[in-house]
Order: structure tokens, then sequence, then C-alpha cells
């Protein structure tokens, strides 16, 4: 688990240690040139006092509960642009819809009445109930852990039920448009079979050597606090497609099986209650599997419940490694 | 249109869906073909909302807790209205459903012995309820979705929405559903059908409850004869988030959160003073309009709701972002409050129906006539097997999902197995609610589906909350019924056939609108005040005349009304104190 701590170090889109970098580089070239020479220290004390302190939350996207979990990404991450606004504030949502007929996109804008509290779902529900019954949307629990209404607002990616809309819009305004990384069914609502196919495809269900174990009257399999951390931030994805949308690769090789089912794959891997052992590893061994990922990180900074594949996939490259290395010997 | 044949269809991917489908299948070691059928993507029901965890006697050596104390606790927070035959079932079992679901996979909390962790809950006298995080149903439907995925005999049909039970002289066979992606409509024709579909909080405005839980299947069994039952009698949690109702979880007052009013008091000591935070829902949901209508509430500008405090500020350090991340998560992204150093504003809110499909102790679904459906079961909060009673304690629901889900499973694969051919009256029974379809979009009227909805919370959310009266009841059924006339002038916009929401939406309004009218009718008739359902000229709990169930039933009049006795059994009803 504490190896998530390094994720930094193992894929770019974090900005932590680059720019804790530059700022010490810029300081040391004012203070004084000559003290280049001593920069290398400088920097392990830096990188020291980032991994010992919790200032590393503020580069790291999530942070840490006393028992070790990498969880709640998204309550940092959002919350210090919550409820600001007044009560009747004016704000024009532009929706960009998808037209099932002539496959093209229906730029329509809808004028909205917000409080500090509507969150961009409120929004469309009520342009739904009250301005235009054709608009369609997929949603359900509106409370972030269904996993439904995942799209763009004003070009980022997030589940539209815990986005405060006066806390998204620019100049009043506020676009939605739905994921483009997947197919699409009608308006902003995409069609997800192919993703939930590609979850499947990683085998996702705990794997016993004796099948009937699993539904024996009084079994239980065991585990303890720390065989469970070491899985618990991957069991947290809520299959909303945020990461797959983001993923620069999955969308050059479509055959790239993408952050969301690796993630799982991993996930698995790590349950000691699971049996399946390493042939989760080699069933991923491959330029479509783990090996196709290619470090951009979008996928995690895109995960609204900070469940990390990119991190993820790097341990399942790094398993893999390991057990590859194993194998020869 | 297409007929899909099956042996198993079960309509609803909650946790008691997807548990009896994956029962099913395992009984019958994989043979049946089953289908499962969802409105919606079937890992997205609403039991993931589901927080605090799931009962269940795991450790009793460990513990000092026993099944007959959760039963004893269980009867006593049904203020003595749950069958005690099927309480015993209940607590029998719930053990065996937490391992089965730890044995595929769910992430427990887990204690320094490697034993699931037990956390303390409203009604229960000992620390009983298992739990992962606050996130515990939506961990249990991850490991059921992923679980079923290993099943190859079981298919998924993401997105299709039922219209209605294909029955014919007390014969279940199936039930007619159209596609959401392209709105072709499409039969399921079973040997066993298991409704799963959830409860019906949506018939008030201001719910815990998902978009989903119209009650569909409870609306659709009705109207194909079945009996409903105790209908009146709807959880109000104590605990929702103001002001969007957004449910905080049991658990923050199990974890040891304090419920203060606008003075700083911690109130509950004048209403339960043994339990004080963790006296049953309805209690401290009384306890919470009393402050309020004593004019120790607070008032939100912006919706207008009054309210009062959850304070969680005195919590360890820790303890929240290790077992309640949910709330803290909801708190900062919703409100911008941090729970660790800001007190949440809550009020009592819809959460639970307890009331629904009249079933036996196996769940097979009781007809108006008092017969057994042949091929029909219904389960989780859909159905009432009468566990719960008149209020349900928190986490006792999980506990039946996965109970009763195991057993309709195992029952609808043995019927399954033995039951004769489908009639070939199926064809011209589904091809006319194709007709009944078409009719609902090409309807063409003056009110939109969203105008009857908001009228309909409004009617519920006045005169049917935490405190009843009679004239305020007798209101609601005479607006209820003006409401269900204009329901012959609703107009469906949306003519596509992708995605059209609002013609599921107007499906969903019907059922709502039905649903609602059973349930002020059946609370009209309960003269006396009993769990959930208070009313204000009846303050008493009255065992001598309304020790029974209601069971309520369309017939030629429009709803009929009869009255079943309560099973007891060990435990004599006595005065509920806490």
């Amino acid at each position: 688990m504490r190896s998530s701590r390094y994720a930094i170090f193992m894929y770019g889109g974090m900005l932590g240690v680059p720019l804790l970098m530059f700022i010490t580089l810029v300081a040391l070239y004012y203070a004084s040139p000559y003290a280049f020479s001593v920069l290398p220290a400088l920097l392990v004390i830096a990188l020291a006092v980032y991994a010992v302190t919790g200032v590393k939350e503020i580069f790291v996207h999530g942070h840490y509960t006393n028992s070790g979990n990498w969880i709640v990404a998204g309550a940092e991450t959002q919350s210090g642009k919550m409820p600001s606004g007044r009560h009747g504030e004016r704000v024009e949502v532009v929706v960009n819809r998808f037209n099932s007929l002539s496959k093209k996109f229906d730029s329509i804008t809808y004028k909205f009445r917000a409080t500090k509290f509507t969150t961009v779902l409120d929004a469309l529900l009520s342009i739904k109930s009250y301005q235009d019954n054709t608009l369609s949307m997929r949603y359900n629990c509106r409370m972030g852990v269904c996993g439904s209404c995942a799209m763009v607002v004003n070009g980022k990616p997030v589940l539209a039920c815990e986005t405060n809309l006066l806390g998204s819009a620019s100049s009043n305004t506020v676009e939605v448009t739905p994921m483009l990384g997947h197919p699409l069914t009608k308006d902003i609502v995409p069609d997800l079979n192919d993703f939930f196919e590609r979850h499947k495809s990683v085998d996702p269900t705990l794997y016993r050597k004796n099948a009937g174990e699993k539904y024996a009257q009084g079994k239980e399999f065991k585990q303890s606090k720390e065989e469970l951390d070491k899985y618990l931030p991957y069991s947290y994805c809520i299959m909303c497609g945020l990461c797959l949308d983001a993923c620069p690769v999955v969308n050059s090789n479509p055959n790239f099986i993408g952050p969301q089912a690796l993630a799982q794959s991993y996930r698995y891997y790590k349950d000691s209650r699971d049996q399946k052992g390493k042939r989760r590893l080699f069933d991923m061994d491959s330029w479509d599997g783990a090996w196709g990922c290619e470090f951009a990180g979008a996928c995690s900074k895109a995960c609204p419940k900070g469940v990390d594949p990119a991190s993820a996939i790097q341990m399942l490259k790094g398993s893999l490694m390991k057990s590859i290395a194993q194998e020869s010997e | 249109m297409e007929i899909l044949d099956y042996d198993i269809a079960v309509l609803g991917s909650g946790i008691a869906g997807l548990s009896a489908a994956i029962h099913a299948s395992v009984e019958s070691k994989g043979k049946l073909r089953i289908a499962i059928v969802s409105k919606l993507h079937v890992m997205r029901s609403h039991s993931v909302a589901a927080e605090g965890g799931i009962s269940g006697v795991l450790y009793p050596q460990h513990n000092k807790d026993s099944e007959k104390l959760h039963a004893y606790d269980t009867v006593k927070g049904s203020d003595y209205l749950a069958d005690q035959d099927a309480v015993d079932v209940l607590v029998k079992n719930a053990p065996q459903a937490i391992r089965f679901l730890n044995n595929i996979g769910v992430p427990w909390n887990r204690t320094d012995n490697d034993r699931i962790a037990q956390r303390p809950f409203g009604g229960m006298s000992v620390p009983r309820t298992a739990f992962a995080a606050d996130k515990t149903g939506f961990f249990i439907m991850r490991a059921l979705y992923d679980e079923l995925i290993g099943h190859g005999n079981i298919d998924v049909f993401h997105e299709h929405f039922a219209t209605s039970l294909v029955a014919d002289k007390g014969n279940v066979h199936g039930f007619v559903t159209f596609d959401m992606a392209d709105r072709s409509v499409k039969a399921f024709k079973a040997k066993s059908v298991i409704i799963a579909t959830g409860g019906f909080s949506r018939i008030f405005g201001f719910t815990t409850n998902s978009y989903s839980n119209t009650g569909d299947g409870t609306a659709m069994a009705m109207r194909a004869g079945a009996a409903l039952k105790d209908m009146e009698f709807v959880q109000f949690h104590p605990t929702g988030l103001v002001p969007s109702g957004i449910l905080i979880t049991e658990a923050s007052r199990g974890e040891g959160g304090y419920l203060r009013n606008s003075k700083g008091e911690r109130f509950m000591e004048r209403y339960a003073k043994s339990k004080m935070e963790l006296a049953p829902r309805d209690i401290v949901s009384r306890a919470i309009i009393s402050e309020i209508n004593a004019g120790r509430g607070l008032k939100d500008p912006v919706s207008g709701l009054e309210y009062v405090h959850l304070d969680l500020r005195h919590l360890p350090k820790g303890r929240i972002d290790e077992r309640l991340p949910m709330v803290k998560e909801l708190a900062m992204k919703m409100l911008n409050i941090d729970p660790a150093t800001e007190m949440i504003p809550i009020r009592p809110v819809a959460h639970f129906t307890m009331g629904g499909i009249h079933t036996d102790i196996n769940g097979n679904v009781v007809h108006g006539n008092g017969s057994l459906f042949k091929g029909l079961w219904a389960v989780g909060e859909c159905a009432c097997v009468s566990v719960h009673g008149a209020n349900r304690l928190g986490s006792n629901s999980l506990s039946q999902c996965s109970v009763w889900g195991s057993i309709t499973g195992k029952e609808a694969a043995a019927y399954a197995q033995r039951a004769a051919p489908d009639p070939d009256r199926f064809y011209s029974i589904a091809q006319d609610e194709e007709a009944h379809i078409a009719d609902v979009i090409d309807n063409k009227g003056d009110i939109t589906p969203y105008q009857i909805r908001d009228e309909l919370q409004g009617i519920m959310g006045r005169y049917m909350y935490v405190f009843r009266n009679m004239k305020g009841m007798a209101r609601a059924q005479q607006e209820l019924a003006g409401l269900r006339k204009s329901v012959a002038r609703m107009h469906v916009a949306d003519k596509g056939s992708t995605y059209n929401t609002n013609l599921r939406d107007a499906f969903e309004t019907i059922n709502l609108v039905d649903l609602a009218m059973v349930v002020t009718h059946c609370a009209l008739n309960r003269r006396e005040s009993r769990g959930a359902h208070v009313v204000i000229e009846h303050p008493k709990r009255d065992d001598r005349h309304w020790l029974k169930h209601t069971i309520a039933y369309l017939s030629q009049s429009g709803v009929s009304i009869s009255y079943l006795p309560v099973k007891l059994g060990e435990f004599e009803p006595e005065e509920r104190k806490y």
C-alpha cells in the first residue's frame, strides 16, 4: 500500500516533485549561483520532507487515512470550489447533445437559476423536467456512488451529481458534453457495453481452486488488516468510465484493455482470498494488457473516487517483471 | 416483439436480485438459464447507496451476542409487528449471508484478529453490524456483480424497463420490457420470476433514495393481482442531509456522533435516555421533528428546510477517515463542510418502505384472494416478508436482501426444474402490453409526468411525513384521487426511440401515484401509532385492535383492505422503551 506514495515517480501528470525542484532551483539561483554545488543534497532533503510530512496531499491526487488507505481523493480535489454564489444566480447551461439520427452534436443553451447548492445533475434534471422533456442523461443515486453520471463539464471529466454548478461556471456559463471516449447513444448518454466487456475480460471474479468453497456453509476466508490494505484502494471503482475516456492510449489503440479493467485485475491479484495467483499477472502480460500503458496518468487524474489506476498498472508491471525474473531463474 | 426464453428471470439488480440470481445458479449447479433484467446498469442499483452495514451474529462467543438477542432487538424495533417466524429465519441465516459475501470479495473492515469488524447500530443491543467503511452496500454490489460475471449461465440485460407482468389465472410466466437503447419491446418468458425492484420512497420529494426507487415491481405485482402488506409504514431516517436529502449514515451515530438542537443541547436525553442517539430510527426522527416544532431547530435560508445538527467534531482523530469516509466526502462536496470541525445540518428523510408485496416466509408472492402465485417470488425492499414490521432497524435491510435473495433463488430454481411448459397465451398477453406502451407514448394531453410527480411529492410531504393526522390523511387521499385522474392527460413529449427517459418517467410516475394511494389508504385506516406510523389523534399503540398486518389489493371497487394476524412467538408485546 505504501508504494502508492511513490506513485508520483512512476508516471507523469503529477506536478508535485518537478514543481518542488523548480522552486528550489529558482530560489537557489537568486540566493547564490554557487549554491548549485549543494543542490543534490538539498533535493534529497526536500524529498525526504515531502515523503515524511503530510504535504503530499497537496501534490498527489488523494490522501491517506490513518489506517494507511489511499482514498477519498475527490473530496479534497473539489472542495475548494464548493458552495459559492448567491441564491437565484443565473447560469447558462450549454448542452452538447448527440443526435442519434444525424450522428452530430446539437449545442443547445438553457437558462437556469442556480442556488449555491445546485449540482450539475440538479440543473440537468430541472431542465429536463421544466424546459425540455426530451433531454436525456444517465443518473441514479445523485451521491457519487452509482457511477451513472460521468460527463465532461467545462472541459473537466466529472460525475455531474457531485459537481457544484456555480463552482464550475466560467463567466456564468457551464458547458456540458458527453464523454467522447465511449460510443454515444443519445444526448449526453454514452454506451458503456464495450467498457463492461473490458471489465469482464480480466475475469474479475474471486477465484478459489475449490470452487464450491465460496458457497459452503460456515466457511469464512480470513483476511488481516494489512492484507485488506493491499487491494482496498483499487476496490473503490464505481465503473463510471471516466478513466477509459481519459486514456490517450486507448483512444489510439482500441485493443488496449484500458485502466479500469487493469486496475480491477490488480485488485483481485492482491486480494489474499483470491487463489488465481500469478495467472492473473500473466493474463495481463501483453501489449494490449499492462504493457500498453504509457504512464500518461490521465486515468488517475480523471478518477472521481481516487482509485489511481495508473499506479495499479505500474504495480502490475512491477509484479510481472519480478515474476518473469523468478520464472527464468 | 422479441421473446426471450429463460428458466428464471430476475427483475431488478440490487443486492436482493443479484443474490437471488447467483444462488439460483449455484443451486442448479449452473444448469438453469437465468436472466437479470434491470432498468439500470445492473451494478448501479440503489443498493450501492447503503452505507452503514449488514447485521448478523457472526462471533457470539466474542461479543456475548446471540441469535435470540438479534431476534429480540428486531421484534422490539418493529414495534411487535414483525412476524417472529420470519425474524427467526433472518437471524439464523444472516451470519452465513455475510460469510458468503466475504468469500466473493467484499472488503470488510477487520479486527486485529483478522475477523470481520462489527459496529454498534440503532436499536441493536451489541455491536453486530458488519461493515466496509461506510460504503457497505456499494462494496457488496460490486462483489455480487463480479461474482455473477463468473456464472456463464446468467445473462445480464442492462437498461430494460419492465412495464407489466405476464400473469394468467394465478400463474406468472414472465414480464414485458422495453429496451432503453432503442425502445424495442422484449418479453421475458420464464418458468420462475423473481421481483427485486426495491422500495418506493420516491413518493416523497425529500428522500435518501436514488431516482430509480419508484416501486415499479410493487405496482406491477399489484396490478397483476398480488396483495400488498403494511404499506402505511414508511421509515424516515433521522439524518438526511439538508437540502438534498442525501443519506448521512446511522453509523455516524454508531461511531459516537451526537445530535444537537439550536441551543447545542443533546436533546435525545429527553426522548430515549438510555439509548440516546442510538435509539431506533422512528424514535429519533420524531425527536428531531418535536425539537423543530418546539422552536429549537435551525433554518436553511436557501431551501427553507428546518433542521438540527449532527455533531462529529468530538470523534477521535482519524475515526472519520477510517470508518466514515463517505460522510466526509458528501459533506465536503455537497456543503463544503468538514465534519471534523463543523456540524452537519440534517433532518428526517423518507428512507425505506417497510411495506411491499405480500409474501409467505419463502418469498412466494400471495394473491389478493389469499392463494399463492405459482412461479412468482418477491425479495428485498419491494417485498414484505414481515421482518421489519412497523420500523426497520438499521443494517437489517442488507441481511434481509441477502438472506431472502438466497432463499428465493433456491426456491425459484427448484420450481423451474419441475415446472410445466408455459401457456400459449403468453404471446397474446405480451402483445397487449406492447400496445399499451405505444398508447402511453402516443397519449395526447396537457400535463407532463414531472408536474404529476411534483404534485404527488408535495401531497405526501405535507400530509404523510413523520407525524400524521386524520384530517391531513383524508385530504391526501382526496387530492391523490384527483391526481390519479390527471394521469389520463399525461403527455410524453419525447417521441424518439433512443434512450427515451421521458417515456420511462411516465411509467414510473404512474407507479408512484398508484402506490402513494395505497399507502395513504392503509394509513388512514390504521387508528393507532405504531413504529413509523404515528397518528396524532391516536397517539398510543393499540395491541388489542391493531396487532395485525394491513393487506391491500386491487378489486373492482378500487383498493380493498383486509387484515392478517401477526405471527407472534417467544417475545410478547411489551412497552417499547429505550
